[in-house]
């Protein structure tokens, strides 16, 4: 055994409603994934330990069945043409050290403001930047919705970058940028170290690469799956250095999101630009949302505020409901947009 | 039969001919006049079928799809003439679509054997056929040896081709069996079968023996590769799995949307100056 953690883990034992709970969740979240790059998983810790999985199990878990579901979807999504392998590799490594830093900047707050100091953190941070990039892509997802232009004409704050010939330069040719590193290293930090704070690091990355790096949202999201991936296997070695993989959660929930990753993926096929956009933000509001309800149990502990114990209980219970409602809504939308595109092109089809 | 070129252009020759055909013929004409299109291929090109239909509906007559099956004996347990039926039947109903709109009738007919036979079986059938218009894979030469009446090539780019890019005779027979669509659709089942059942043996093995997986899997430090291992041929075997599955089911993603994009960037790209890809018909009669 290695490490400290391990003595203390205990492995639950699976029965039939646990296996399906997580081969669904498994699939609305592979769904969302493949289609938005990152984002279907956020559900999956939480819900592992409502079945009574130890909260350490299940972020390792969690994270070991990321990565193979980001590394199918890559695949399935570079067959479409969409995945800049180069930009996603690049961003991977810096990611990687992202998530380092944001460990580290973890560990601090832990040590300085204890336990639920953390929590209070990490939910803050969920609020703060789903709310700011979650409204941003929201705004212009309505905007192209709205403008009658064919094609999206791109971030100005991305085609100023990519004018700033700073060494060394990359050349990204399925993105169809040339931009310097420098602006590359922070978007890849900031998601990486969203990563190891809320699990989530395309909520950063994604728009990152849209806004900032100048990638088209279909592109945006197909390379985020190669980000994800590399921070997937990077953290996953650790966890399994420490042995609080659960294989057979693992399997269950990849046996789900594995069909939905690649659906998801054929959706971005059908969907107009904004779409992704649309689906991304809509997420990342309900998410805040859902945070924010939260936030109270953490302020009790803090001796902040004085809710009563039973409604800290209810709210704790709808935090999680409201999120699996914002994992649903993408799901339904995606899901919706997939078939009514695909009628619609089955009849002009057929109309020659 | 001699090989006669005109300086009319092919669209007008094929009008004078059927004028004259009509003039001599009078009022004694009882049979139905119509073009004699053909090809060997299951799908028969777009171009060819643009061609037939827009020619039919100014002389106002019908068409007579021929699909040749020129290997029906080909040793391969009959898969290759199960492919060429499907395939010729998504070809007549594309056809058919195609005539419908412009109000042209269009009857299909499966034969097999030589084409230069099977066109002089079919010029000489009950129809009256005013000329025959061949698709690309069929040698010309072939053809006005045995066809009583004229014979036109449409050329078109091979990239207006659809699915057909190649002609079944010019290469080793499986290039032909896989251009046909539906062979895709059996690929991915038989994918389906042979991915699912790895997946499902891969499953059953950790599941079964779930205490000694958990013992050794959780042991941590080198024992570490262990899981990312079982993890990378579970997005292997089962990635390949899903990805049949859906494909078998007919969920597969809009080549309209991605085929466009791809090549609206490559013409951009390469072709600086725009070429005429109008299809083109020549005559030899």
């Amino acid at each position: 055994m290695h490490g400290p953690v391990t003595e203390v883990l205990q492995f639950i034992d699976l029965n039939a409603s646990s296996i399906i709970f997580l081969f669904i969740v498994g699939f609305i979240g592979g769904l969302v994934s493949g289609f938005i790059g990152s984002g279907g998983a956020f559900v999956l810790t939480p819900g592992m330990m409502s079945l009574g999985v130890p909260g350490t199990v299940a972020v390792a878990s969690n994270m070991c069945h990321k990565f193979p579901k980001a590394l199918v979807g890559a695949i399935k999504r570079h067959k479409y043409g969409q995945v800049d392998i180069k930009l996603g590799l690049i961003m991977g490594i810096f990611a990687e050290a992202g998530v380092q830093i944001g460990i580290m900047v973890q560990r601090h707050i832990l040590e300085k403001f204890g336990q639920a100091g953390s929590n209070l953190y990490v939910s803050f941070i969920f609020v703060m930047v789903l709310v700011i990039v979650g409204s941003f892509v929201m705004r212009d997802a309505i905007l192209i919705k709205k403008s009658t232009a064919t094609s999206p004409t791109g971030s100005p704050l991305a085609r100023r970058l990519q004018q700033i010939e700073l060494w060394p330069m990359i050349t990204c040719k399925t993105a169809n940028l040339r931009i310097s590193m420098w602006f590359l290293v922070p978007v890849a930090l900031a998601t990486g170290m969203l990563a190891a704070t809320i699990a989530v690091g395309g909520f950063i990355g994604v728009p990152g690469l849209m806004y900032i790096i100048g990638a088209t949202s279909i592109v945006a999201s197909a390379t985020e799956l190669v980000i994800a991936f590399v921070m997937g296997l990077g953290g996953t070695l650790i966890w399994a250095y420490y042995g609080t993989v659960d294989i057979r959660l693992v399997m269950i929930i990849l046996a789900g999101s594995l069909f939905g990753v690649q659906l998801g993926a054929i959706g971005t096929t059908y969907v107009k630009d904004y779409m992704i956009k649309y689906v991304m933000a809509l997420i990342m509001l309900i998410v805040a949302v859902s945070r924010f309800f939260a936030m109270p149990k953490y302020l009790n502990e803090l001796h902040l505020t004085s809710f009563t114990d039973g409604s800290v209980s209810l709210m704790t219970q709808l935090s999680f409901g409201v999120m699996c409602f914002a994992l649903l809504t993408g799901a339904t939308i995606i899901l919706v947009n997939l078939f009514k595109a695909r009628s619609y092109e089955r009849v002009a089809a057929a109309r020659g | 039969m001699g090989q006669r070129h005109t300086n009319l252009s092919p669209e007008n020759q094929a009008l004078e001919i059927s004028m004259r055909h009509q003039s001599c013929s009078g009022m004694k004409t009882t049979k139905p006049t119509c073009i004699l299109v053909v090809t060997r291929n299951g799908h028969m090109a777009e171009p060819v079928m643009d061609y037939a239909v827009n020619v039919a509906e100014r002389m106002k007559c019908s068409i007579l799809a021929a699909h040749i099956n020129t290997l029906p004996f080909y040793r391969d347990g009959g898969r290759r003439s199960a492919l060429f039926t499907a395939a010729m039947q998504e070809s007549t109903t594309l056809f058919e679509n195609k005539a419908r709109g412009r109000n042209v009738t269009v009857e299909h007919i499966g034969d097999a054997g030589r084409i230069g036979k099977a066109i002089k079986r079919l010029c000489h059938s009950e129809r009256r056929i005013e000329f025959v218009v061949i698709d690309q894979g069929i040698r010309l030469d072939e053809v006005t040896a045995h066809s009583p009446v004229p014979v036109f090539t449409v050329n078109y780019p091979r990239k207006q081709a659809g699915l057909q890019r190649k002609t079944v005779t010019s290469q080793p027979s499986q290039q032909g069996v896989q251009r046909m669509s539906t062979a895709r659709r059996k690929r991915h089942l038989h994918n389906c079968l042979v991915f699912g059942g790895l997946t499902t043996a891969l499953y059953a093995a950790v599941f079964t023996n779930q205490d000694v997986v958990m013992t050794y899997f959780s042991k941590g430090g080198v024992f570490a590769l262990l899981p990312v291992s079982v993890v990378f041929a579970v997005s292997y075997f089962h990635g390949n799995f899903t990805s049949s599955f859906w494909s078998a089911l007919g969920i597969e993603g809009s080549t309209a949307s991605a085929g466009k994009k791809a090549e609206v960037r490559k013409e951009a790209e390469t072709a600086p100056v725009r070429k005429d890809t109008r299809p083109r018909a020549q005559v030899n009669a």
